[in-house]
């Protein structure tokens, strides 16, 4: 009989301590993980949808999402955040305590599990994985997370089964810091990484032996271009309430589907079980023409994308042309943008875009994101009248064509830029250039393709309005710092300003800040509410939708609780398992 | 066969006069969004039917073909120009210049020139109209399109300066240029006409390649390859028949075109 | 020897071409904007320091022609360059691809000709008839269809009919199958990307076989021979198409590297696993030695099929023999 692991879901406290509620043991015994998971059966496989071949099976290097997909089933955190509670959870990490002050955690590791390859798993590999990714010359993404206070966490050894972890600073959910970080094994990469061969090591072509996690799959073969097939880790620490060893699927299959139609087409057929980020149009489509297939769609509500529409302010060179200047001038003025902000319908955008499927938003937080989201912010409706009411105050006006003018004569005209390849925006521009004419304001749209997009908007400035979408972590504030800092890289609007241009600038800098040394949840609500509000009325983005996340699925997917987070319906894979009939995709 | 020739040069001229007057023939502005309209099949309000933001599809498929029935001869005269040119002279001096201009012509033909088009559209300012950043596009993929007709006009003259009779005709100490009026041109004009109306409504369709890459006509103007580009969505494709409408306007288009250039093709060859 | 020299002297010129191509290559994927760590940049976790470290390594701020150094070196290593997104040689990414391409093309250009040569010729016989007329008619509506719109109704077909798999190379029960099994599921998922390229390739080879063959047909012995009562098919497939597969050799050559850029598109679309989504996929991530790379290697598929072409031009036509070695 396995150990039973007791845990309490505490929102908000300042201490979260997990103990073991059964007598301290051997260190033979393996200390299992047991899930509160429905008990399933064991065998067959699920075909999942992955819109591009993974570029790594490296924990340390992926930034691309295929990889990240199917590493994040091959490779397990010491703390992990549960998808549907938005709480953090044991993991590799039994137990753990967080001292009031939120900078010091001590890690009570899991004794007696292995790696997928077999070798035991203890505080050495912890200590390994955290010096690997803290480590500037391996240049691993990951990295400035674990930066805390311009200070990387420092990670002791107590004992072979307990880490200490100490921060410069206080940090507002510590615990975040651990998640998703995989755990590496030493045994195989300690070698190649003091010979500075880490970073190229477990690319594509390596062999499923030498590689090795504590997930819940391991590789079992990857066929050029086509798939990636995993394979049950026989190791793996969970089992569920019936003392059965988890992943209850033999398999898991990534087939790789470059189009967006033709992965709606694939899984139509059958031939694969499971596809997330479908769009709302095939999302219909699928519905309509399910005839007898056995398939069922998934509408989980928003998600924590949200698209925004944002003017340039960027402060100019000296030498800037004149209309260039003369357009920053209009951009910067908040009557402005309340006039564009009135004027655009964004039910229009629900409706025509996402056929319905997807929310208008008034701040930047997503009604998904049920943590985070303030509430009590206005909803404007809609009024070309109020539009011109506010840009005539403003002192802009029209000619005897319609044309809006400022107040020197000039006609007021922009180009909207946004990315090729994401047809949603690309429509949502066109219904904003639409509107706009109304207010007379003669709008391009421009679609470039995104590096050049994102070059026009992080290095050369030269753009004037930008449709762009945010989001996809865990929705946490902590995620958006350098989107939110004046000083940010990703301040889009105005990026990496010396001091606050403005006076709200300023305020949202001292908000962030603060929010994210304190541990009371409470409060950091509070403060971030502020934030959202700021952003609202001062409109530096210009929020406009939240798409749903679509999710279809085989039917008789045992277990199966799609959240909005990442990844939709693979988050807890271990628990899957067919019902009734004992494989998935048929070929 | 002339009869043919005829009723084609007619009705792309009507065609041609359906674009100019485009302003007056359509019913609607071609970029007014009816919203409660979207994807609404023909009626009599909209005869032809909507696209998906509720715009009224006979409008844009007439304001569509300013740009379309230019680009397409444009981008194929660029071309054909470039290649009767180059081709011709590899084909009828030979030897080094031969060797050169063809070799050359591979390297154009395998050199991946989207390339070049980020970078020109990156140099372009921002506020430049949709169609005339298109045009600008479209005259420089037309401009390295010169090496693959090129090489068949190079076999054509090859070939015909070989004939007997050329050779015959040189060895009697006729010119070169005697030698190319009389004797290549003819053959010429077969070949590259055929090779005219294949290119056009190539031209026409690597608009909604270029707009993959985000180089084809902007929003909100139309044109008939925007309107196609929407064909390759899947629900579109799935659900709308009348968005096929543009693409059996190109369909006539180049029907009209290839008939247009084999009568003629008939003419010269039967000489 | 003529012919060797002859072919000695292209296969330099040859080796010129590739050089070309590679270096046109790197100085426009170099001048295009935005790097491939760009799109870190949008990812607020990730700091300007790190994307720095980054580009440093993968020497992405070195001047261009010091990298085209670099990669010519890597050649002879058989690396074929650094590909920064898959954090390994190229070499090993390409070769696959390449051969699945070649699988995907080679059956697509001879049945496109195998299709092409007969309607083309019996179009080019009965001019102006049914069936020139219907012919032409149809090639037309193909021409104007585009690339990509073909390919997803070609799926969209698939997916409603069942009768194909709709897309990838193989099945995912592949290597627990029978030889016998395993050819009929590989020839299950060729039809239709092979399908489609043939479709798409058809237009101009049927309108190319027809134009040279009516021409030839006019030709006054062929007149004479059919005065003399040579049978119509005999005359049209023994004795025309001789004279004229002068520009269809041509063609053919160039119908290779026609059908190279448009398997682009469909391997894209029916997730075909060649060199197309892989040289999309980098050319949109600015993976520069990818790109270099797989340019030069459809080159490389380009000049063997012209040479080829100009070897059966030599081999048919002995007027061109004497037209360059006078």
């Amino acid at each position: 009989m396995t150990r039973r692991a007791l845990w309490m879901l505490a929102a908000g406290a300042l201490v979260c301590t997990y103990t073991l509620s059964a007598a301290p043991q051997t260190s033979a015994a393996p200390e299992w993980l047991v899930t509160r998971a429905d008990e399933g059966r064991s065998g067959g496989q699920l075909v999942v949808i992955e819109r591009a071949e993974p570029r790594t099976l490296n924990p340390v290097i992926a930034v691309d999402a295929p990889s990240k997909d199917v590493i994040a089933r091959t490779t397990a955190d010491l703390i992990h955040f549960d998808r549907e509670t938005q709480q953090p959870q044991p993991a590799l990490a039994r137990s753990w305590t967080a001292s009031p002050d939120g900078r010091h955690f001590t890690l009570s590791l899991r004794r007696g599990i292995r790696f997928s390859d077999g070798e035991p798993f203890d505080a050495d590999d912890v200590l390994f994985s955290f010096r690997v990714y803290q480590d500037e010359k391996v240049g691993s993404p990951q990295r400035d997370q674990l930066i805390v206070g311009e200070k990387p966490m420092a990670v002791r050894k107590i004992d072979e089964y307990t880490v200490q972890v100490d921060l410069a600073e206080p940090y507002a959910v510590g615990e975040r810091l651990f998640d998703s970080l995989a755990m590496l094994p030493r045994h195989l990469l300690d070698r190649p990484y003091t010979e500075g061969r880490l970073p190229q090591l477990w690319g594509l072509g390596t062999a499923p032996q030498a590689i090795a996690g504590l997930g819940p799959f391991r590789l079992r073969e990857h066929v050029v271009g086509q798939r990636m097939v995993l394979e049950r880790n026989p190791f793996y620490w969970k089992t569920d309430r019936a003392g059965h060893h988890l992943p209850y699927l033999d398999r898991v299959v990534f087939t790789f589907v470059p189009s967006e139609d033709a992965q709606a087409v694939r899984f139509q057929s059958g031939d694969a079980d499971v596809t997330t980020r479908l769009s709302a149009a095939n999302f219909d489509v699928l519905f309509r023409d399910r005839g007898g297939r056995n398939y069922d769609l998934l509408d989980l509500g928003p998600g924590l994308d949200y698209t925004f529409l944002f003017f340039n302010q960027n402060s100019l060179a000296a030498d800037a042309p004149a209309p260039v200047a003369r357009a920053r001038a209009w951009f910067r003025q908040l009557a402005f943008r309340q006039a564009v902000s009135l004027a655009i319908d964004r039910e229009a955008i629900v409706r025509l875009v996402y056929k319905g499927r997807a929310v208008p938003l008034w701040g930047h937080v997503p009604p998904g994101n049920k943590l985070w989201v303030n509430r009590t912010l206005a909803k404007p409706p809609r009024s070309v009248e109020q539009a011109r009411a506010r840009l005539r105050m403003a002192g802009f006006s029209w000619n005897a064509a319609g044309m809006l003018m400022d107040r020197d004569g000039q006609p007021v005209a922009f180009t909207i830029v946004t990315n090729t390849g994401n047809t949603e925006r690309n429509q949502i521009a066109t219904i904003i250039q639409d509107d706009l004419r109304q207010l007379g304001i003669a709008v391009n749209v421009a679609a470039l393709e995104l590096r050049a997009l994102l070059d026009r908007l992080l290095n050369t400035h030269d753009y004037e309005a930008c449709v762009l979408g945010l989001g996809g972590s865990d929705g946490d504030p902590s995620n958006e710092m350098n989107v939110w800092l004046s000083s940010g890289g990703t301040h889009l609007w105005n990026p990496g300003q010396p001091q606050p241009g403005t006076a709200w600038e300023a305020e949202i800098d001292t908000l962030m800040r603060r929010q994210l040394v304190i541990r009371d949840m409470q409060e950091r609500k509070r403060l971030y509410d502020r934030v959202q509000a700021l952003v609202a009325e001062n409109l530096p983005i210009i929020s406009l939708v939240s798409p749903n996340v679509l999710v279809g699925v085989t039917k008789g997917l045992g277990n199966l609780r799609p959240t909005i987070f990442d990844h939709h319906a693979l988050w807890n894979v271990e628990e899957l398992f067919w019902r009734g009939r004992p494989s998935g995709a048929a070929r | 066969m002339r009869r043919g020739r005829k009723g084609a040069l007619a009705a792309l001229a009507v065609l041609y006069l359906f674009a100019i007057f485009a302003g007056f023939l359509a019913p609607y502005d071609p970029a007014a969004q009816a919203r409660d309209l979207a994807f609404s099949p023909p009626s009599r309000q909209h005869v032809l039917g909507t696209d998906g933001f509720g715009r009224d599809q006979l409008s844009r498929l007439l304001y569509g073909a300013r740009i379309s029935l230019l680009a397409g001869p444009l981008g194929a005269a660029i071309s054909i120009a470039g290649a009767v040119l180059l081709g011709g002279a590899a084909g009828f001096f030979g030897g080094w210049i031969d060797a050169l201009i063809m070799r050359t012509g591979e390297l154009f033909v395998a050199v991946p020139w989207f390339y070049l088009l980020f970078a020109v559209r990156m140099a372009m300012p921002l506020r430049v109209e949709p169609a005339q950043a298109f045009l600008m596009i479209l005259a420089l993929v037309a401009l390295v399109g010169w090496a693959r007709p090129a090489r068949l006009i190079r076999g054509v003259v090859l070939s015909a300066r070989t004939r007997d009779y050329v050779v015959a005709a040189r060895s009697l100490g006729a010119s070169n240029v005697h030698l190319l009026r009389r004797h290549v041109l003819p053959q010429l004009i077969g070949v590259t006409l055929t090779q005219a109306a294949l290119l056009a409504p190539q031209y026409i369709l690597a608009e909604a390649t270029l707009s993959f890459f985000g180089l084809g006509v902007g929003e909100p103007v139309p044109s008939w390859g925007n309107m196609l580009a929407v064909l390759q969505r899947y629900d579109v494709l799935s659900s709308y028949w009348w968005m096929f409408i543009p693409a059996a306007a190109l369909v006539a288009i180049v029907l009209l075109y290839s008939m247009l250039a084999d009568p003629l093709h008939d003419g010269a060859g039967g000489r | 020897m003529p012919a060797v020299r002859y072919l000695c002297l292209r296969i330099g010129h040859g080796l010129l071409v590739l050089l070309g191509v590679s270096l046109l290559s790197f100085l426009l994927a170099a001048a295009a904007p935005g790097t491939f760590a760009d799109e870190l940049r949008l990812d607020p976790r990730v700091s300007p320091e790190t994307i720095a470290t980054l580009q440093a390594r993968y020497g992405a701020n070195r001047p261009v022609a010091e990298q085209y150094v670099l990669w010519l070196r890597s050649i002879g290593r058989g690396e074929f360059g650094f590909s920064v997104i898959y954090n390994g040689p190229v070499g090993p990414l390409l070769w696959p691809r390449v051969r699945n391409t070649l699988l995907l093309t080679v059956p697509a250009t001879v049945f496109a000709w195998l299709i092409a040569v007969p309607i083309g010729a019996w179009a080019a016989a009965g001019r102006g008839g049914w069936l020139d007329r219907s012919t032409t008619a149809v090639t037309t509506a193909l021409a104007g269809i585009p690339e990509i719109v073909l390919g997803v109704g070609l799926l969209f077909i698939a997916v409603r009919t069942g009768y194909f798999p709709t897309g990838g190379m193989t099945s995912l029960d592949f290597d627990d199958l029978a030889p016998w099994q395993k050819m009929r599921d590989v020839v299950s998922h060729f039809f239709l990307p092979v399908a489609a390229l043939a479709l798409i390739s058809l237009p101009v080879l049927v309108r190319h076989v027809r134009a040279s063959l009516g021409e030839v047909l006019r030709a006054p012995f062929i007149q004479a021979a059919r005065a003399a009562g040579v049978p119509e098919r005999r005359l049209l497939f023994r004795h025309a198409l001789r004279v004229g597969a002068n520009p269809l050799i041509s063609l053919a050559g160039l119908s290779a590297a026609g059908l190279l850029s448009a398997s682009l598109v469909i391997e894209t679309i029916m997730s075909w696993p060649g060199l197309g989504p892989l040289m999309l996929d980098a050319v949109l991530a600015r993976d520069l030695h990818v790109v270099v790379a797989a340019a030069t290697c459809s080159t490389v598929l380009l000049i063997a099929g012209n040479l080829c072409a100009d070897g059966l031009l030599y081999l048919a036509d002995p007027r061109i023999r004497i037209g360059r070695f006078s």
